[in-house]
């Protein structure tokens, strides 16, 4: 028997671009988020040499120190925070069945957000730093047009559910708009000046580069994916309720394990002890937004199989469930002791930032982009940066994992520092290789969007 | 209004808003200020004078938190590398640098490298670090950390107050004198004070 290498999908024929004008702004906020992406990744892709090659570009703006900064930023602020957004401008009109409130004060945020990105890269490759916390690199000014256009979004996002055509609102703007409030929040105490002296700072670091993960990201792309995956399986939900549990547990367990990242720091022994109890918390809303998704495509796996989107969205939820177990598992103690500051924790950024969320924007975007403009991708290309993604993926997550714990073990051991640098020499390897199939993958992808671009003939047309 | 989370919005978003703000004073801003509250810097420790804070600030534009840290936990991997184990009052003295800038996060995160709490005391020679600087890999094999040859200048030869650097010949220009720049003095300075 021959099998043919590749599976035929369905091709997307549904047209739901009513309103030309929020088509292209949704278009504008994932175009400049994948600009953002690949210039992001480039970063990365070249920071991920240095561990091999470290003489490799030897110049202030080419340092290893100021563009890891620009890397992390960059991935954050502008791709993902930008795609979510993006598809969030069409997920919450159209499940609240109501037009967008306001299509300009969106464009202003799209703005804002753009110029706090740029100013920040700027900043960062200059050797102007906040202060050199993750994710709170950026200075106020920058951060501040940043949080400018999360509340111009967050006012129009909750004008517009306010004005809901029906009764209920739907679960994914409970997800969507509570964690634009959620950000504006940390991102006010992130940066409130009263708080910040000797290891207070600390305290703050910790729920802070904690809270922009898990109070950003992942209720957004949840919301998100609480749309689009009942949409495409053209099937409810399994549990509304599994939703709203997850829902509240998430902000509750999840805001209380910031100090999770200062386990055996001199912070207050007790808020670790707090952080460590409510990592092993977070097991429920993890396995009940998880096990609602499963369960949703439980019996559709042809389904899945015909979709080029789909897939997209299995693997962010099955990375979904791994990255957070893996989270519980290093804030133990006997575990961190093994994992704290090894590369594994940047394994795991990954399989949680690009594995989770990464994975759910795509299966949005290739979800959404063709039914508001009338235009596919080609299948193939879209299954090519699926494999490539999620090979680069595996490889990346891989490689650290085994040499992370294997440096941590190096460490325990009481062996010279040097071992532990010489022990990760092939793992760097093994993530550059990861790193490149991931970068190529975004080539891909950039491609693939611009194929899905409006038609402005076929809007004057119409 | 009905008390309906699910057909309320003023009420949903309202609990969500202020619940959040609460949990986070309960676990950022009320430890914060507890923790800020009992700020006392060790006895006999000083505060870092005008060079090493301009070190600390090349410290934290360069990205060095990136890869090193300045914790040492209490656990023996930790203390027989390190030495004593970080307490509150060593890190009593960070404070916001100027209104644009917040508290230097010298903890870090990632050890690329080791960790730099004391690294004054394990590596007291400021020629070392230079060298270091210059060209890691010139005094320590297998090092991957980055060069910053930025903070020297190349000169013909040495003016009688500069700061000549002795690069071995392996990594040395072909011609000239390599002077460290008064970044890299700063940098070194503060590096020694740690």
């Amino acid at each position: 028997m021959h099998r043919p290498l590749t599976v035929s999908k369905n091709p997307i024929t549904e047209v739901m671009g009513a309103d030309p004008g929020l088509t292209r702004l949704v278009w504008w906020y994932l175009a400049s988020a994948t600009a953002w992406l690949v210039f992001g990744t480039l970063i990365g892709e070249y920071l991920g040499l240095k561990f091999t090659a470290p003489d490799l570009g030897v110049a202030p703006w080419l340092s290893f120190g100021r563009l890891r900064p620009v890397h992390t930023n960059v991935v954050f602020w502008g791709w993902t925070s930008l795609a979510m957004l993006g598809l969030a401008l069409w997920v919450v009109p159209r499940t609240s069945q109501a037009p967008i409130y306001s299509l300009r004060l969106a464009r202003v945020s799209l703005w804002l957000i753009n110029t706090a990105v740029v100013a920040g890269v700027w900043s960062l490759v200059s050797g102007v730093t906040n202060g050199a916390g993750e994710f709170r690199e950026f200075i106020w000014p920058v951060m501040g047009l940043f949080a400018a256009g999360l509340a111009v979004l967050a006012f129009d996002l909750y004008r517009t559910i306010a004005r809901r055509g029906t009764e209920e609102i739907y679960i994914s703007n409970w997800y969507i708009l509570a964690a634009l409030l959620w950000t504006l929040v940390l991102v006010s105490i992130g940066y409130a000046p009263g708080i910040q002296r000797g290891l207070a700072d600390t305290v703050i670091q910790g729920y802070y580069m904690h809270q922009g993960v898990g109070m950003w990201f992942t209720p957004m792309v949840l919301g998100l994916t609480y749309y689009f995956l009942p949409k495409l399986l053209n099937k409810p939900i399994y549990s509304y309720s599994l939703g709203v549990l997850a829902f509240w547990t998430q902000m509750v367990f999840y805001t209380m394990i910031g100090a999770h990242h200062f386990i055996y720091s001199p912070t207050p022994w007790l808020l670790q002890t707090v952080a460590i109890v409510f990592s092993v918390g977070m097991l429920v809303p993890v396995v009940a937004g998880t096990g609602n998704f499963l369960l949703t495509m439980r019996g559709s796996s042809r389904t899945i199989g015909v979709s080029y989107s789909l897939p997209f969205i299995l693997v962010g939820v099955v990375c979904y469930f791994l990255g957070s177990a893996q989270g519980t598992l290093e804030a133990f103690r006997s575990l961190n002791q093994v994992w704290h500051f090894t590369d594994f924790t940047v394994g795991h950024s990954h399989l949680t930032m690009y594995g989770f969320v990464n994975f759910l924007i795509w299966g949005g975007v290739y979800a959404l982009l063709p039914r508001l403009t009338g235009r596919e991708p080609p299948h193939l290309a879209v299954g090519v940066h699926f494999w490539l993604a999620l090979v680069g993926m595996a490889a990346y997550v891989g490689a650290l994992s085994i040499g992370g714990t294997l440096k941590g073990l190096s460490w325990l051991s009481g062996a010279p520092f040097m071992d532990s640098v010489r022990a990760m020499e092939s793992f760097w390897v093994g993530r550059a290789v990861g790193g490149t199939l991931m970068f190529l993958s975004h080539l891909v992808f950039a491609r693939n969007l611009w194929q899905m671009r409006p038609d402005r003939a076929a809007e004057a047309a119409a | 209004m009905r008390l309906d989370f699910h057909k309320n919005h003023r009420l949903l978003f309202t609990v969500v808003a202020f619940g959040f703000l609460g949990l986070s004073y309960l676990v950022a801003i009320g430890p914060a200020i507890s923790v800020q509250a009992s700020n006392t810097p060790l006895p006999g420790s000083r505060s870092l004078n005008a060079l090493e804070q301009q070190g600390l600030e090349i410290y934290l534009a360069e990205g060095c938190v990136y890869c090193h840290t300045q914790q040492v936990r209490a656990l023996p991997q930790d203390t027989l590398r390190y030495g004593r184990a970080s307490v509150a009052a060593d890190f009593a003295r960070l404070a916001p640098t100027d209104v644009w800038r917040q508290t230097p996060r010298v903890l870090g995160s990632e050890r690329t490298g080791p960790d730099l709490s004391n690294v004054g005391a394990r590596q007291p020679s400021a020629v070392w670090h230079y060298i270091h600087l210059y060209q890691p890999r010139a005094v320590t094999a297998g090092s991957i950390m980055p060069a910053f040859p930025w903070l020297f200048d190349v000169r013909d030869s040495a003016g009688p107050t500069d700061m000549t650097v002795p690069i071995p010949a392996s990594v040395a220009p072909a011609r000239g004198v390599v002077v460290a720049r008064p970044e890299a003095k700063a940098l070194v300075a503060y590096l020694l004070a740690l």
